[in-house]
């Protein structure tokens, strides 16, 4: 199972003291705490992306690349690459570049954006989402897997005979995940082409969830890439720890009470039982954390949002710490435990490129045995 | 007998209300009426207040909580309903209102209601059909004809109780007639696929 974090770059006034990082703070804020995630020893930096404030992340494939650059095993991933509002054919080649520069350690998270205001200022109707979300994604999906394409579609310039440079690593294409919260066109999508399905999870009740995830599993099935428990599942989920659970309570209260994602609605007690946030000891997130998959089965990925709502990045890097030292190994073993020998890891380049040669060599032992 | 099943939403702040009180009497002139058409109607009463804050919360969050989610789950899946507001300033109160704005904005699509509230003097009853009628007009519910307002005045038994029990007994007459001519109400699955992917994909 893989352990990472997932942030959205928001910029948000701390509330103890009112006092807000600058744009370029946060952004190197974001590259301290993805060098952190690797030093920790989680497996994976996920970044969202936003066109809007008090957003910086418009550019993950710049960031990522730098990252890349300070980490050797962090895997880089998305949370999520729009995959509506943005051209199909940039992302093909963005994020092949970034393969290369990353010797593998791609993959992404596909999203049909949360900003309604994004889509008319790229061009795109809102209205079209799922269409547009299927469309550009069939597109992506060739683009990466047949070397010259010929193309046409409803929402951009037709192709003849293009060709995405560079070609993925290895002919081996990033591995995606399909985020959702609701639609079940996105899970059906996920399942159609055997990819992972990324349930945001946080900010919606386990039953939701629940159902996303089953659906998905269903007819990851129906499609025949394999059992339903062996489809690719991940969690979004948010965590604030301090040793003692009191502390964690009396430290986050304000940053839940004031920010722009909780505030001014539930309690922090409402919002912790309705949804994934845990607030706590590291025990307590264990426990929590553990209980997800008695809803969602054995899954392959989880991510916590970390730095969110204000915290500063020393705060923020406290929590690594404790998610590093205390909470990732027991989940790591428990989990490890309780799966299945046929239950599959998250596919990563190394094994998608390993089963590639397994196949490779099959056919050509075949070959070898008709002649 | 037929099986089906009736939701009051009453949002009376009091309690006790004397919109609950006019809620109770509607949906048991209405189980009484049904009965007679051979319909065994079975009755789920919604009080808002007990909702409020998970009202507020639904749409400061984009989810509901959990006991307003299964109040939200028994008005999709009512054969009919009663909803029964007092009047504030000329119109439904805001949490009535709240209420049906997080439901999902199909769930009443030719659903029979029955409307009604509760005021201090009858110089508020239009408020039924200014305010209360339109609102299910734009949600596409089934509206019967007869509206019931009951002003303070008609709780105090001088000759207008019989008028409002008139009114009530006509009023319930109606939404047994609309749940009697319907087949029992099905709920879409919001989980289900409606279009096959590889129509999805043909765009
Ligand atoms: C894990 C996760 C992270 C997300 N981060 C972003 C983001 O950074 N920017 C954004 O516009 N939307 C973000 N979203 C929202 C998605 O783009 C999209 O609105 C959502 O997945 C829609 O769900 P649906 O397709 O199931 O209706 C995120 C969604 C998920 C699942």
């Amino acid at each position: 199972m893989q352990f990472g974090i997932f942030t959205v770059g928001d910029v948000t006034p701390d509330p103890t003291n009112g006092r807000a990082p600058t744009e370029q703070a946060r952004i190197k804020s974001m590259v301290a705490i993805a060098r952190k995630a690797e030093e920790v020893g989680l497996d994976v930096f996920a970044m969202g992306e936003h066109h809007n404030e008090p957003f910086v992340p418009s550019s993950p494939t710049t960031m990522l690349g730098y990252i890349a650059g300070q980490t050797e095993r962090l895997l880089l991933s998305t949370s999520t690459t729009l995959i509506t509002t943005n051209d199909p054919v940039k992302i093909a080649e963005d994020y092949a570049m970034l393969q290369h520069l990353a010797d593998g350690r791609v993959d992404l998270m596909m999203g049909r954006g949360n900003t309604g205001p994004v889509y008319p200022w790229f061009g795109k109707d809102i209205r079209a989402g799922i269409p547009l979300a299927i469309e550009n994604y069939a597109l992506l999906h060739r683009l990466w897997r047949e070397h010259t394409v010929d193309w046409t579609g409803k929402y951009r310039t037709p192709l003849q005979s293009f060709t995405s440079t560079p070609r993925p690593l290895d002919g081996i294409p990033p591995f995606v995940w399909h985020g959702s919260i609701r639609s079940p066109e996105i899970a059906e999508q996920a399942a159609f082409y055997g990819d992972g399905f990324f349930a945001n999870h946080i900010f919606w009740p386990a039953s939701h969830t629940q159902r996303m995830v089953e659906l998905y599993r269903e007819r990851y099935a129906h499609y025949g890439h394999g059992g339903a428990d062996q489809a690719i599942v991940g969690l979004g989920g948010q965590v604030f720890m301090r040793r003692n659970s009191q502390d964690a309570v009396k430290e986050f209260r304000p940053y839940f009470d004031n920010a722009p994602v909780y505030g001014h609605g539930p309690s922090l007690e409402d919002f912790s039982r309705e949804t994934p946030l845990t607030v706590g000891s590291p025990q307590q997130v264990i426990d929590r954390t553990l209980g997800f998959r008695d809803y969602v089965g054995d899954y392959q990925r989880q991510l916590f949002l970390l730095d969110h709502a204000g915290l500063p990045l020393k705060t923020v890097l406290e929590q690594l710490d404790l998610l590093g030292e205390e909470v990732v190994p027991v989940l790591r073993k428990e989990f490890a435990a309780l799966r299945p020998a046929h239950v599959p890891e998250a596919p990563t380049h190394a094994s998608l490129l390993a089963a590639a040669r397994r196949e490779e060599q099959r056919s050509e032992q075949q070959e070898g045995e008709k002649a | 007998m037929r099986e089906r099943n009736l939701v009051v939403v009453s949002a009376g702040l009091g309690r006790p209300s004397s919109t609950r009180l006019l809620a109770d009497r509607l949906s048991a002139a209405a189980v009484g009426a049904a009965a007679g058409l051979g319909v065994r109607l079975t009755v789920r009463v919604v009080e808002l207040r007990d909702v409020a804050h998970e009202l507020m919360n639904h749409m400061l969050t984009g989810f509901p909580p959990a006991a307003l989610e299964e109040a939200l789950d028994a008005v999709r899946s009512a054969d009919a309903l009663i909803a029964v507001t007092p009047v504030f300033n000329a119109s439904y109160s805001g949490l009535f209102k709240s209420f049906f704005d997080v439901l999902d904005g199909d769930a009443l699509v030719d659903k029979p209601v029955l409307i009604a509230a509760t005021g201090g003097t009858e110089r508020h009853s239009l408020a039924l059909e200014h305010a209360m009628r339109p609102m299910f007009a734009y949600l596409r519910a089934v509206t019967v004809p007869t509206s019931v307002f009951a002003a303070t005045q008609d709780w105090g038994g001088d000759g207008s109780e019989g008028q409002l029990r008139g009114r009530i007994d006509r009023a319930a007459g109606e939404l047994a007639r609309e749940i009697d001519r319907r087949q029992a109400a099905t709920v879409a699955d919001p989980f289900a696929l409606t279009t096959p992917f590889e129509d999805l994909l043909a765009g």
